[in-house]
């Protein structure tokens, strides 16, 4: 009896305990943290389909002209395969649809001017040749990192390439990702999350005329590798005086912390560390300019991440207040009629370089 | 092979300095003039870098990328169809006309010398420098800025340096420049006078220590010995040698050509135009004063 009585109690406590120590989980879990990444990064998780991309090159003593033979038979596998079964536009668009984002190419940095005389920054970002490589359906998907919380909606999601290059420079394995779609091998692959009426089929391209003049979009991109900065360049500290008696600190932080009770460092304090050469997104860029020849967005600001000629990922915003009033092209562009699209396609305040001079009246 | 020629006679041009080699540009001129027939009327390939410096790329590695210099170069062409934007040097004399969107229906016509000059494709721009009642102005501007609607130049020259920030140092009568000044003319093809003025500098202050820049176009300047020895312990004489420099500075010539090959046609249309509108301006009648 006397034994029961202890084991319930035991159980009784036991039971007290983890309740305990799940409030006090939770209350951990509220502690504030000043910057984002205490915890190390994510180990980059590649997803299960991805194989191994490049090969080795040997020089396979491969005459020249058993090499223009395999460039022939290069040729003709892609150039008959292109997919041109384009659907019209079946679904309207509704501002709680997702589309498919696109891969581009940073290329610079170049000024406009709008019609009332101001000067804006705007990066340039080509639209490399898109097409659409895979569709997974929210039950084929499989996410590369378990997740501790199951994902309640899940999302179709389209897997894109960009930039066809020589198939001969990647593995078998690589080459036959593409063979659904039919298109060439693509050096970039991009994973985009979609709403199931966005889907579209195999091979489809995708040009810049998937967004239009107006609009804003998100950018993503890998940020410039500063590699280990200290905290002058890092968190733009003010550093300290150079002369008047100062030694031996003059780029340094100063004091990281108070003493007494709390004395520590604490989570999150600016230090100096590792900088850049990670994925960043800038949110709400409009749209100031399109040309259709070379497919170049002209998107406002010089904040765009990373370097020039680096890959971005462009996607249409999530700031509620920057949606679309007007609707989108869904899923995607169709250049069904062989409309004539104009090379250049401005902003209403845009100022054309084909435009008279401003005047003010 | 006349590339190569051309090139050449402007490097020539460059290092012979001071007075000999402008007596034999101003006996050019006058040359020139009289066989007005023989004069070539289109620059050729080699001296259109000197004539339009910003279609010639930045030559950071970093920020290049060729369809983007492409569009730039549209851009500022479909923008000079409008602008006549002349050939002109730092130590030129300009007038340019603008509008500000502070006083609407009003046109601003600044004159003033040209003292610095950089940037390239749609960033280009200049500076305007002169002294109005006393108070020395400077102005910036943009080349492909839409507010710009005219680019005078009232005297093409050149003076001894890059650039003549010293001005801002020197009496204002250097940089003193009559706002009703009327163009003069200079013969097409001649080559560009440099203007030997050696300029007076104010006592010390100065906005920088200009005896440490090795500058051709100031007098004497009176100081102590001490700054010119600091001067010469400064001084990095072995720069111009440093070849490796000059590469990572400057777009290597076959790309120049390149370049310009490209947008010549359009070039050679714009200049058409632009003497026929010159032609077009001489038969206005002049305005009888009083």
């Amino acid at each position: 009896m006397a034994l029961i009585s202890h084991i319930i109690r035991n159980t009784s406590i036991k039971s007290l305990e983890e309740k305990f120590l799940c409030l006090s989980l939770q209350s951990l879990n509220n502690t504030q943290i000043r910057e984002k990444q205490v915890a190390p990064q994510p180990r980059l998780r590649n997803p299960t389909w991805l194989t191994k991309k490049n090969r080795v090159i040997h020089d396979d003593f491969v005459t020249q002209e058993n090499r223009e033979f395999i460039s022939e038979i290069v040729q003709d596998k892609y150039e008959n395969n292109t997919n041109k079964n384009t659907l019209p536009n079946t679904v309207e668009w509704t501002p709680n649809m997702r589309r498919t984002g696109v891969i581009a190419k940073k290329i610079g940095v170049l000024p406009l001017w709008l019609n009332n005389g101001k000067k804006i920054q705007t990066t340039l970002l080509q639209v490399l040749d898109n097409h659409v490589i895979r569709y997974y359906t929210p039950e084929e998907y499989e996410s590369p990192r378990e997740r501790a919380i199951k994902v309640k909606n899940k999302a179709p999601c389209i897997i894109m390439g960009a930039e066809a290059v020589n198939p001969t420079l990647f593995t078998k394995e690589y080459c036959g990702l593409f063979k659904d779609s039919g298109v060439m091998p693509k050096k970039y692959l991009a994973r985009f999350f979609v709403s199931s009426e966005a889907a579209l089929p195999l091979g489809t391209p995708v040009s810049a005329l998937h967004y239009s003049v107006g609009n804003y979009v998100d950018v993503r991109g890998k940020t410039k590798y500063w590699g280990f900065q200290g905290v002058m360049k890092r968190h733009g500290f003010k550093g300290m005086p150079a002369s008047h008696g100062v030694t031996k600190t003059h780029r340094r932080g100063g004091n990281i912390g108070g003493g007494g009770e709390k004395g520590r460092v604490w989570p999150g304090t600016k230090m100096p560390g590792h900088m850049g050469n990670r994925y960043r997104i800038t949110k709400g860029l409009k749209i100031w300019r399109i040309n259709t020849k070379y497919n170049v967005l002209w998107v406002s600001g010089c904040a765009v991440p990373g370097e020039t000629n680096s890959i971005v990922y462009i996607y249409d915003t999530i700031l509620p207040l920057r949606k679309p009033t007007k609707p989108l092209p869904f899923p995607t562009y169709f250049d069904i009629n062989n409309q004539d699209v104009p090379e250049d396609i401005y902003d209403d305040s845009v100022h054309k370089f084909d435009d008279l001079t401003l005047t003010f009246e | 092979m006349i590339v190569s020629t051309i090139s050449r006679r402007c490097i020539l041009r460059k290092q012979t300095s001071g007075i000999l080699r402008v007596s034999s540009i101003r006996q050019l001129t006058s040359n020139t003039k009289s066989t007005k027939e023989n004069i070539p009327t289109k620059f050729s390939l080699a001296e259109y870098r000197h004539v339009y410096p910003e279609f010639i790329p930045d030559p950071n590695v970093e920020f290049r990328n060729p369809i983007r210099e492409k569009l730039e170069r549209l851009d500022m062409l479909s923008r000079r169809a409008h602008i006549d934007i002349p050939e002109f040097y730092v130590g030129s004399i300009l007038a340019v006309t603008s509008m500000d969107k502070h006083s609407p229906n009003k046109t601003n016509k600044f004159v003033g010398i040209c003292i610095k000059r950089e940037g390239c494709g749609l960033r280009a721009k200049f500076i305007l420098r002169n002294v109005i009642d006393h108070q020395g102005v400077e102005v910036l501007y943009e080349m492909y800025d839409p507010v710009l609607s005219k680019i005078e130049v009232l005297r093409l020259e050149k003076r001894l340096d890059d650039e003549l920030f010293y001005l801002r140092d020197a009496l204002p009568e250097y940089s003193t420049f009559d706002s009703n000044m009327e163009p003069e003319i200079h013969p097409e093809g001649a080559p560009i006078p440099i203007n030997p003025i050696k300029v007076k500098l104010k006592p010390r202050p100065w906005l920088e220590r200009w005896e440490r820049k090795d500058l051709k176009g100031i007098e004497q300047i009176d100081l102590p010995e001490r700054f010119f020895i600091r001067a010469k312990e400064l001084a990095t004489p072995w720069e111009k040698y440093d070849m490796m420099k000059q590469y990572m500075k400057t777009i290597p010539e076959e790309e120049q050509t390149e370049i310009f090959a490209e947008i010549q046609q359009q070039l050679q249309q714009l200049e058409l135009t632009r003497k026929k509108l010159k032609r077009k301006r001489t038969f206005i009648k002049p305005v009888k004063l009083a």
